[in-house]
């Protein structure tokens, strides 16, 4: 047991004294291979993190949101709706939301308004997310500014700045009572912006949802599954885009790997040849070659993964982010919470370092079992 | 001396009532804990919360399921899966109702057969709490009948699981 693995570490090191013998073009190898794993493992990082999060922020979501159509339009909802609502068969709970948006000449973004539940704002106290106290400069005690939808100038103080814990959703969010709201955006007392439904029999949802949509036939009702899947489907979108743009490298690099890996130089197979002269059996030359392909692959693919990683959570995955982020303006800086799957892992292994290890591993055979003398004397 | 007799009197009436009380909340839920089994099945019943039925038995012990189903099965069959036992030893059975998907009494329940709604062992006897409720979920889910505890055969379990 101990001799045979004694054998494997001196393979081992001629191996990586062979490899090393032959170091430019090596390097060269490890360093596209690395780019390639690098490139790939970003993608699947970001977009799995993305979706990740936005997982975390539906968790708490309501599994049906009721909200009013005019000409194909969200509307403002009558909270007499509710009444209706609550009567079907399997309701727990109806409760009717206040959001909405508000555009800031000053800070040139979005907001988001939100009145949230449970909490207890004064009529001009707000909590504020990260990306806007860092756009206006406004602090905890100090207040905003903003203007009614008549005109009229109205001074906010800041309660509160939010955790940038989950920034995707909470960086342009202002968090309002629901008389500021009202005062804000002139929305009268009857009416609210959508509905939330609760529904303890997950199994109902889809029935109870039709059945919304039959009693309030100028309402949508939107279902916490429909959130997700459509979330998931436009960051699968952009991940894809993604891939299109880097299938060209991935093939680049496909083809590198197969030269470099499929046909052996005139020097390696000299080096083959003296092996095998020297005593070396094919099965030594054999494990040889899968070690050097195991070195090789395994470290690029660790190099890589691990670049993705501080690309993605701690660099904020800069170099792709106009194209896989981009849908509000106001996201200066933006971290994602790290999350790896181990499937995400193996998927990124089984596409890169098998085939590799596996290329190298044929033409070595045969080479090694052609006559050594041959071999020397091509 | 009368108000000696009073007291005993009151003494009398306030235990007697506090009695019937008792007897009125008799139904003491089985608690549910993530290992509890099937008995019929073998699967864990706590990961289905929207189907666990239990059946209680006076000396304390209960039995859980993952579907009305397998709780009629293990009814009809005690003596094969809980020897000793009778269903005169039953104290309580408790399904869960499909809208509240809280634990109702089962004696009581109204059980809808033959609907798209299924349970983790396949076709169910959907448990609601009252007739309104089945009748309703009989026409939203396309049941085929609404059957009350005691119109539940052996004979009608065995075309559940064609």
């Amino acid at each position: 047991m101990i001799k045979s693995i004694e054998k494997q570490r001196n393979i081992i090191d001629f191996t990586l004294s062979s490899l090393w013998r032959r170091k430019g073009k090596n390097l060269a190898l490890l360093v596209v291979y690395t780019l390639v794993v690098f490139s790939l493992g970003s993608v699947m990082f970001f977009t799995q993190a993305l979706k990740n999060e936005a997982a975390i922020i539906l968790r708490g979501a309501p599994e049906i949101i009721v909200q009013k159509l005019v000409a194909g339009r969200h509307e403002l909802i009558p909270m007499a709706s509710a009444q209706t609502i609550r009567a079907i068969r399997g309701v727990e709970a109806v409760k009717d939301r206040l959001w909405g948006y508000y555009y800031d000449p000053i800070g040139r973004a979005n907001y988001t308004l939100m009145v949230p539940e449970g909490m207890d704002l004064k009529e001009n106290e707000i909590i504020v997310g990260a990306g806007i106290s860092r756009v206006r400069q406004v602090f905890r005690g100090n207040a905003l500014l903003l203007r009614t939808y008549d005109g009229r100038p109205i001074s906010l103080f800041i309660k509160g700045i939010l955790s940038p814990e989950s920034e995707l959703l909470s960086s342009d969010l202002i968090l309002i009572s629901a008389t500021g709201f009202r005062r804000l955006f002139g929305v009268s007392g009857d009416d609210a912006t959508d509905l939330t439904v609760t529904v303890l029999n997950k199994k109902e949802i889809s029935t109870i949802a039709a059945k919304i949509v039959d009693k309030l036939p100028d309402a949508r009702a939107i279902t916490r599954d429909e959130i997700l899947r459509t979330y998931d489907a436009v960051f699968d979108w952009r991940a894809g885009i993604m891939i299109a743009i880097l299938a060209g490298a991935v093939l680049a690099f496909l083809i590198f790997a197969w030269d470099k890996a499929a046909g052996l130089s005139g020097e390696e197979r000299r080096e083959i040849g003296i092996l095998k002269a020297i005593g070396w059996e094919t099965a030594d030359i054999l494990q040889m070659k899968f070690w050097e392909g195991t070195i090789v692959s395994l470290s690029s693919f660790f190099l890589g993964v691990i670049l993705a990683y501080f690309h993605i959570f701690y660099a904020s995955a800069t170099l792709f982010e106009p194209v896989l982020k981009g849908w509000s303006i106001l996201y200066p800086e933006f971290r994602l919470t790290p999350f790896i799957s181990g499937y995400q892992i193996a998927i990124l292994f089984f596409f890169t370092v098998i085939p590799y290890t596996v290329a190298t591993i044929i033409p070595a055979w045969r080479a090694a079992t052609i006559d050594p003398d041959v071999i020397m004397r091509t | 001396m009368k108000s000696v007799r009073n007291l005993i009197l009151f003494i009398c009436l306030l235990l007697f009532t506090a009695g019937s009380l008792w007897g009125a909340a008799e139904i003491m839920p089985g608690k549910l804990t993530p290992t509890d089994k099937c008995p019929i099945c073998g699967m864990f019943v706590a990961k289905y919360p929207d189907f666990v039925a239990q059946i209680g038995f006076k000396d304390g012990t209960c039995a859980f399921f993952d579907g009305v189903k397998d709780l009629m099965k293990y009814y009809f069959d005690l003596a094969k899966y809980n020897p000793g036992k009778s269903t005169t030893d039953i104290a309580h059975i408790l399904v869960t109702d499909y809208y509240s998907t809280k634990l109702v009494d089962g004696f009581q329940a109204f059980y809808v057969i033959g609907s798209d709604v299924y349970g983790p062992m396949g076709k169910e006897l959907v448990p609601c709490q009252d007739e309104a409720a089945a009748k309703e979920f009989k026409v939203d889910h396309k049941g085929a009948a609404i059957l009350l505890f005691k119109n539940i055969t052996p004979e009608l379990i065995k075309t559940l699981d064609q």
